[in-house]
């Protein structure tokens, strides 16, 4: 312990001592690191967050049935109990899922979508509250345009219906408990929980809807089949086999799956070509990194011997350049740390705004610092040892006589 | 007097600049407090000597090579060497032997006050003004906070010397520890060093090629004789008592 802390002890001073080549072997790291940060920054912030994008972007996750068919509560729960399905709602007939919306804000009244909604939706993953009664909505960005509305707002909803030879409308007030993302959805939406959609159709039937006041005639007891349904699976990667599964049932179904098929190609190649680049990358710094230890080691030979004149054994002569190595890894780091953050300030600063996007071009994780300091800790010291078994094996007698 | 080293046809080969070297030593025996000189010109093997003598070198062939620095101590340095304990023999080059280089062997990154402990700190030996009263007698008490690239030549070589006995070693080698001295500063500090070494009780084995210092200092000479052999293909150098 006291040879190693004398070996800690000295290695430092000689650091310290010959600050100028520290400072460049400081340097020489932090010029390969720095540019490798930087490479895996871009590819984080940019690539990354693309694809998560086009990952997480439901409608990538959606399996939509084609036509109009039977499905009983009992299938319905059937998928939604799958692991590879992530969210399952019925469907009503389209022309008895749309409702007029009417605010005091805007003149016309909008015919919107009804869709119904539960926890988990995928579309309203950011929702901080969903429907819990047939008096609260929300509404896609696009009809809160339209209307003019914010959430808090009330808006009046209207259905109208044929029924034995009169044209009747009913009034429902509902309260914008939330609005979408402008991203979300496209369309014109409200989404309300699914009673409320059961109980428009009903009406659009001329059935009476008890639970609204809503006349009409009795209600059918019998069991409660839905034409279509709103499917998600659990990630892209569950889509195909899920398709697959359903057509084999006879279930007419679409999914984008060839686009699925493109973005899971993207990602493999982007994630393929920057470990390449990364891989050499880290194959050149270690290779310039054990060069200059090994040069460090035959300069110092002489310091070196003198040291095993004096009595260190040659094991701890081998930590000499393992610990230079480990603070030039440490300090190289700390530079090449301080470079990444200023380039990552000027690339999300002035070069995001000029391509016009809104997400942050360039960014690292606190632990993909922590990787890098590892990392290169890793491939100091292997390439410090190489170095220090060099040192090791100098005996004394080869060392001393060019003092 | 105890016998410090005992020596038996020790060899060493080397080949230098594509020429053979042979160092033959059919025998030596130093004793304790004996004051021995390797006199010769360069390139004679004086300084091959001293390192084996300072166990850093190991010889190709030896039937005796023992080593008896203190009383109670014996070491057969030709076993050691075969059974390569490197680290039993720094261990006996720590505690018994100092040695000097041509140029001082200071290290550049620590002040001449750190340089002089460091042996003493390898041994764990307590701090006590031993540092303070070498440096006083070595005439480089004021150097001492001083990194050794701002010493003069002759103050570098004190505190070499200074490094060299801060551990009071029983054995003391110097390479031609005063080469790169001018005669009137090399007297002075080898007079020094005699008057130190002679105090404690130390053997001391220097090389040197100056014949005059060597009789005006009183130094046992070691009998060099040199000859070329095998066809002139190799330069033999026989160190003998």
């Amino acid at each position: 312990m006291s040879q190693f802390n004398n070996i800690l002890r000295l290695s430092f001073r000689d650091y310290s001592h010959e600050w100028r080549m520290s400072g460049c072997f400081i340097l020489a790291l932090s010029s390969v690191l720095a540019p490798m940060m930087i490479l895996f920054g871009l590819k984080f912030g940019i690539v990354t967050t693309m694809i998560v994008e086009l990952v997480e972007n439901p409608s990538n996750r959606e399996i939509k049935p084609i036509g109009s068919g039977r499905y009983d509560d009992a299938w319905i729960d059937k998928l939604r109990n799958r692991d590879d399905v992530t969210f399952i709602i019925p469907r009503t007939r389209a022309l008895a899922a749309t409702i007029q919306l009417k605010s005091k804000s805007a003149k016309r009244i909008l015919s919107t979508e009804l869709l119904a909604t539960a926890p988990g939706d995928p579309l309203l993953g950011g929702s901080d509250r969903l429907p819990k009664n047939n008096f609260e909505v929300i509404l896609s960005y696009s009809a809160a345009n339209k209307l003019k509305v914010k959430p808090g707002d009330e808006i009046d909803a209207s259905l109208a219906r044929q029924f034995q030879g009169k044209r009747e409308r009913v009034h429902l007030p509902l309260e914008v408990i939330g609005v979408t993302g402008p991203g979300v959805i496209s369309r014109s939406v409200a989404f309300v929980q699914l009673e409320l959609l059961l109980a428009s159709e009903q009406f659009k039937d001329g059935r009476a809807v008890e639970s609204l006041g809503w006349q009409g005639n009795a209600g059918n007891s019998g069991e409660r089949v839905y034409p279509s349904f709103r499917l998600y699976a659990r990630s892209i990667y569950d889509v195909a086999g899920l398709v697959t599964e359903l057509e084999r049932d006879g279930n007419r179904v679409k999914a984008n799956v060839a686009e699925i098929s493109t973005v899971q190609s993207i990602d493999e190649n982007l994630s393929v070509i920057y470990w390449i680049i990364a891989f050499v990358g880290a194959i050149g710094f270690a290779f310039s990194l054990g060069a200059s230890l090994w040069a460090n080691v035959d300069r110092k030979r002489k310091d070196l011997s003198v040291l095993r004149l004096v009595g260190f054994k040659s094991g701890r002569i081998v930590m000499f350049p393992v610990l230079q190595s480990c603070y030039t890894a440490v300090l190289g780091w700390l530079l090449a740390v301080l470079v990444y953050l200023a380039f990552e300030f000027l690339i999300n600063t002035f070069l995001a705004p000029r391509l016009n996007l809104d997400r942050t071009l360039c960014f690292l994780l606190a632990e993909h610092f922590m990787w890098a300091l590892a990392v290169t800790i890793v491939i100091a010291i292997s390439a410090a040892i190489l170095g220090g078994l060099r040192a090791a094996r100098i005996q004394p007698s080869d060392g001393l006589r060019d003092l | 007097m105890t016998v410090v080293y005992s020596l038996k046809n020790v060899r060493k080969e080397r080949l230098i600049d594509g020429v053979g070297f042979r160092l033959l030593v059919p025998k030596i025996q130093i004793r304790a407090e004996e004051n021995i000189a390797l006199i010769g010109h360069s390139g004679c093997g004086k300084s091959t000597l001293l390192d084996m003598l300072a166990l850093i070198l190991c010889p190709d062939h030896s039937d005796e090579m023992n080593l008896h620095p203190v009383e109670g101590d014996s070491y057969d340095v030709a076993r050691l060497w075969e059974r390569d304990r490197q680290s039993q023999l720094s261990q006996i080059r720590k505690q018994h032997i100092g040695y000097v280089l041509q140029s001082g062997g200071l290290l550049p990154y620590l002040t001449v006050r750190e340089n002089i402990e460091l042996p003493r700190r390898l041994l764990n030996l307590p701090e006590d003004d031993s540092i303070n009263s070498i440096s006083k007698v070595l005439g480089i008490s004021r150097q001492l906070d001083k990194l050794p690239g701002l010493l003069s030549a002759g103050e570098r070589q004190r505190a070499a010397f200074a490094r060299a006995l801060s551990h009071r070693p029983s054995i003391l080698i110097a390479d031609e520890p005063t080469a790169a001295l001018d005669p009137i500063t090399a007297h002075k500090i080898m007079a020094v060093v005699m008057e130190v070494i002679r105090g404690l009780k130390i053997t001391l084995i220097t090389a040197s090629h100056d014949w005059a210092h060597v009789y005006k200092m009183e130094l046992r000479t070691l009998k060099q004789e040199a000859a070329t052999v095998e066809g002139g293909k190799v330069y033999q150098s026989t160190f003998s008592d």
